[in-house]
């Protein structure tokens, strides 16, 4: 019976445990359970899970802020997208590839962090964000310009790939990448960046390269981001300028403030909010769909001042929540609060 | 010569509107210790109540300027005693996402609120040229350049001779030592907010005849406003405005003079300016803060 509960708080079975339910559902849809269309909102959003984990790990550990998240998932797309169709380059070599440039930018885009404080990032990675866009619109040859990149789904050793497959591509991605960057985290990767977090200039004193941990940060964030654009144009199967714009990073960044800053579970369910918000409900409720905007700046100002640890921490806050009463009315007779 | 000295002084008018953009941010910047990225969304906001009462009520640009004016300024009160206020304590970064926050509201609200379709702004003067050595200058862009180089003149002498004006600076400088002082940094940051939204309505108003009001009209002069900041450094309000006009006469003369420059002069100006910014990350005026332990 320990042994059980022991295992079912192991995180590494935990996340494959979430996997497997994940993997389950394409069958429950064609079962009738339900609808098709609710698995590919789960891939996607799965998608953008991976690229807001990139930029959950750049802001929550090294206080940096990049509004160009979206951009460079843009460019990684737009790269696969080309390479594959174009190119005729086969899907893994491609995917490479396109993972290798988006990641280098975002590095050399991340030498500016080196410079800056946290919040001129924020502008600068804005501006970058633009000229990303203004390549996607006007790049024609690269980016078929407003009428879209298409791409195809992926063939990986000769074995083609369906919607269905795609997606169960995605899934096992998902909880690879939440495994690697809970053993990263755990590691000795997650100790100099919470010594950065505490206090940079104390991290500097004690030995800890902060220049290069925030550089490791922006380029984990980018590469992050752009495994998410590469997952994206293969199961969407095109991508137009507009997707990449501020408002995909707003998402990001509403996701991690909601879901909770510095957590694997949280960008997984500040995700769910914001994507699955949006789709599954919001888009049923045609009043509430046009306020969708005014919705998600509202979660993030009243999740920023109210409940900065965001959704994540909601459980345990519950069970303190009753701990603390039951421990008050327990100790009513007694004055002195030896409980805190 | 005079094509050039032409588009200089037509790349002023863009100056003046940047100007007063960025004015506005460095504004906010000073007294709340964020960038604030509503604040071009706010401009568009205001500038949409404009064009409404121009456009549907039908009154003439300068009685709606004046109501927007006013709108502008209790909209930048409300953001400030609802929102910012209450977000004194969170990191910078967390305050500018707050203010994203801010921006997604506004955003979302304006379509509900004034309509899904673009509004026209008139100009103050509709037509007629004005020749200097040789170079055309439209009266309308002539009257924004010296209408901009006005409100910035009152806004620094507000700042550097009146009580007011102190009472910004020494909160700019220590809030902590300027409630000390008596200075009630709150009334302070609530004023700076009110002032920002209508210098940004300002900028929105100047700016609104050359493309439609729209939802994203604001997007291009909000960017080149925070890299005039960036370029000038934070901490001089006059460091911004030497910004402005330096990012307006260079993409203009990007547009005109480099090849294929109406596409690529903007993207090109952002990558030059955030090359210059790795070498002197603190901007033209700027010094670096030290950091203690």
């Amino acid at each position: 019976m320990k042994e059980q509960k022991n295992l079912l708080k192991n995180p590494y079975f935990q996340f494959i445990f979430l996997g497997l339910v994940l993997l389950l559902l394409p069958t429950m849809a064609q079962a009738g359970l339900i609808k098709a269309g609710t698995v590919t909102v789960v891939g996607t959003t799965l998608i953008y899970t991976i690229a807001a984990l990139g930029l959950n790990i750049l802001l929550g550990y090294s206080g940096l802020i990049s509004l160009g998240t979206a951009a460079f998932m843009g460019l990684a797309a737009y790269c696969s997208a080309y390479f594959t169709e174009k190119l005729e380059w086969p899907f893994l070599l491609s995917v490479l590839v396109s993972l290798l440039i988006p990641t280098a930018l975002g590095t050399i885009v991340g030498l500016l962090s080196l410079r800056f404080e946290g919040i001129y990032l924020g502008i600068a990675t804005l501006a970058v964000g633009e000229i990303f866009l203004e390549i996607f619109r006007q790049l024609d040859g690269f980016t078929n310009g407003t009428s879209g990149a298409k791409a195809k789904y992926p063939v990986i050793f000769g074995v083609e790939f369906d919607r269905i497959m795609m997606y169960y591509l995605i899934v096992g991605v998902t909880i690879v990448v939440f495994i690697l960057a809970y053993q990263l985290l755990k590691g000795r990767l997650g100790r100099a960046f919470n010594a950065m977090r505490g206090s940079e200039p104390a991290a500097l004193a004690m030995g800890i390269s902060v220049y290069r941990y925030r550089l490791i940060a922006f380029a984990t964030a980018t590469f992050l981001a752009s495994l998410a654009g590469i997952l994206y144009v293969h199961y969407i199967r095109i991508s137009y300028p507009t997707t990449w714009g501020l408002s995909l990073s707003l998402d990001f960044l509403a996701m991690i403030v909601i879901g909770g800053l510095r957590s694997i579970p949280g960008t997984l369910i500040g995700s769910f909010v914001i994507f699955g918000m949006s789709e599954l409900v919001l888009k049923q409720i045609p009043f509430l769909e046009n306020y969708s905007l005014v919705i998600k700046g509202v979660l993030i100002i009243v999740f920023l001042l109210y409940y900065p640890h965001g959704l994540v921490h909601i459980w345990t806050d519950i069970k303190n929540f009753f701990h603390k009463r039951q421990a008050k009315a327990a100790s009513k007779p007694v004055k002195e609060d030896s409980h805190e | 010569m005079a094509n050039f000295l032409g588009i200089v002084l037509r790349s002023l008018e863009y100056g003046s509107i940047y100007a007063l953009a960025a004015l506005s941010v460095i504004l906010v910047f000073r007294t709340s210790y964020t960038t604030n990225f509503a604040q071009g969304m706010l401009g568009m906001f205001s500038t949409f109540f404009v064009a409404t009462l121009i456009s549907k009520q039908g009154l003439p640009l300068g009685v709606a300027l004046a109501l927007g004016l006013i709108f502008a300024l209790l909209i930048g009160f409300l953001v400030d005693v609802t929102v910012i206020r209450r977000a004194a304590k969170l990191s910078p970064v967390g305050k500018q996402i707050v203010t994203l926050g801010v921006m997604s509201i506004v955003l979302g609200l304006t379509p509900n609120i004034f309509g899904v379709y673009d509004l026209n702004m008139p100009k103050f003067i509709p037509q007629g040229n004005v020749h200097i050595a040789g170079a055309q200058l439209s009266y309308n862009a002539l009257l924004n350049i010296v209408f901009g180089l006005v409100v910035m003149g009152i806004l620094f002498y507000v700042l550097q001779k009146t009580k007011a004006g102190l009472a910004v600076r020494t909160t700019a400088e220590n809030p902590t030592v300027a409630r000390l002082m008596g200075v009630s940094t709150k009334k302070v940051t609530m004023l700076a907010w009110g002032i920002a939204g209508a210098l940004s309505l300002l900028a929105g108003v100047m700016a609104a005849p050359f493309s439609a009001v729209s939802t994203t009209f604001m997007n291009d002069i909000q960017i080149t406003a925070f890299l005039a900041c960036l370029l000038g450094g934070f901490m001089t309000f006059y460091g911004a405005v030497a910004g402005a006009y330096i990012i307006a006469i260079a993409s203009n003369l990007l547009q005109v003079y480099l090849p294929g420059g109406t596409v690529w002069g903007k993207p090109i100006l952002y990558m030059l300016i955030i090359a210059f910014l790795f070498f002197k990350p603190y901007g033209l005026f700027g010094k670096k803060v030290v950091k203690k332990v």
